[in-house]
């Protein structure tokens, strides 16, 4: 059940058809695992806190410094030096007191990985590198929690839904190229709105649109490109041999 | 011929090129997306130069007509996209003489890999 305040606080959302008061009880009652509280991260936290998720948690294990403000919103002048999972939350907190938020101060690792996000009913990417990501994209295929792979470098992002046993995982591609290619401000955060739209079409009940796709995001001419994919029966994470083993 | 995130092109080849062999396509919209193509699940193609540049530019060309985003050679720059990386005969272009302007042969075999994105 929804009180008067939370009535008056999500009344632009309630009146979405197919959203409602039903919507929003699931949004409520919902965990999210934001792995990476960066130029992603502290989009998608910040529309989920909004949205009023019931509980998210950040995973983080960096501080803040002057070259994350021209992307990283939750953080500013006053907060460099400060973990940034500390920041997030305390600046979440004040956003929407009504969800709780959990930081985790902590570097993902292989063998950390499954019990961090053990318990999560969606798991979004706000990481900065391909290895962590394969770590995340892992333990979500194990433990059947759908995973948002959101990338960006430069004007242009990339965003898909991985849902365990239904579409292909981020191994699926062996997926390459460098990061630290530089990083204009809103494509992260368009990215990261993608990510936190799907999440929340997935916590409600509704099906997420990219799932089996891949979304190009050209900052260049901006463009979207939705482009279908498929699994790789090959997959070393995800093919029915290497879960298995 | 795209495998998993590449596109592999073979100049010349004694025998067609087809799907033939692939466990799976994950990418299929790399695939050829040209109308013939997609009938005979065959790619033909034939390039104006002898470079790779002119072949990158070829494909870029019929990839635009069917509406997909692939252009490996940055027109404003008219060097290669940071999206892409490109192998010839498993050596990185930057790495031939020529570079993007290097002659392909007969038998040679090119290798474009899109490049995900990892920064957050």
């Amino acid at each position: 059940m929804l009180d008067q305040s939370e009535l008056i606080r999500y009344n632009r959302q309630l009146k979405i058809p197919d959203f409602g008061e039903e919507g929003q009880n699931k949004l409520k009652n919902a965990r999210a695992f934001i792995i990476g509280i960066g130029g992603l991260g502290c989009a998608s936290a910040t529309y989920l806190t909004a949205a009023g998720v019931g509980q998210i948690t950040i995973v983080d294990f960096d501080t803040v410094e002057l070259p994350d403000l021209n992307r990283q919103i939750l953080y500013w002048e006053e907060d460099i030096g400060e973990r940034k999972v500390v920041v997030a939350q305390r600046k979440l907190s004040r956003l929407n007191p009504l969800v709780q938020i959990t930081p985790i101060f902590t570097k993902v690792t292989e063998d950390n990985a499954p019990s961090i996000i053990n318990g999560a009913q969606v798991v979004l990417d706000g990481t900065d590198n391909v290895a962590t990501r394969l770590i995340i994209n892992s333990a979500c295929v194990r433990l059947g929690i759908p995973y948002i792979y959101g990338g960006v470098s430069r004007l242009r992002g990339m965003v898909t839904t991985i849902i365990p046993g239904q579409t292909p995982c981020l191994a699926c591609f062996r997926p390459e190229g460098a990061g630290g290619l530089g990083v204009l401000g809103v494509t992260p955060a368009i990215i990261a709105s993608l990510q936190a739209l799907e999440a929340i079409k997935l916590l409600i009940g509704q099906s997420p649109a990219l799932t089996g796709k891949l979304l190009l995001f050209n900052g260049d001419d901006i463009k979207f490109r939705v482009y279908d994919i498929k699994k790789n029966e090959n997959c070393p994470v995800c093919s029915p041999i290497a879960l298995k083993q | 011929m795209p495998g998993f995130s590449e596109l592999i092109i073979v100049v010349n080849p004694t025998q067609e090129v087809t799907r033939e062999g692939m466990l799976s396509i994950v990418m299929p919209w790399l695939y050829a997306p040209w109308p013939h193509a997609r009938e005979k699940g065959i790619i033909e193609t034939e390039i104006d130069g002898d470079t790779l540049r002119a072949l990158l530019a070829e494909l870029s060309a019929r990839y635009k007509a069917a509406n997909v985003d692939f252009q490996p050679v940055n027109p404003t720059t008219n060097d290669l996209d940071f999206d892409y990386d490109v192998f010839v005969n498993g050596k990185n272009y930057v790495a031939l003489a020529h570079g993007l302007d290097a002659k392909l042969k007969d038998g040679d075999t090119v290798k474009v890999k899109m490049l995900w994105r990892w920064d957050g």
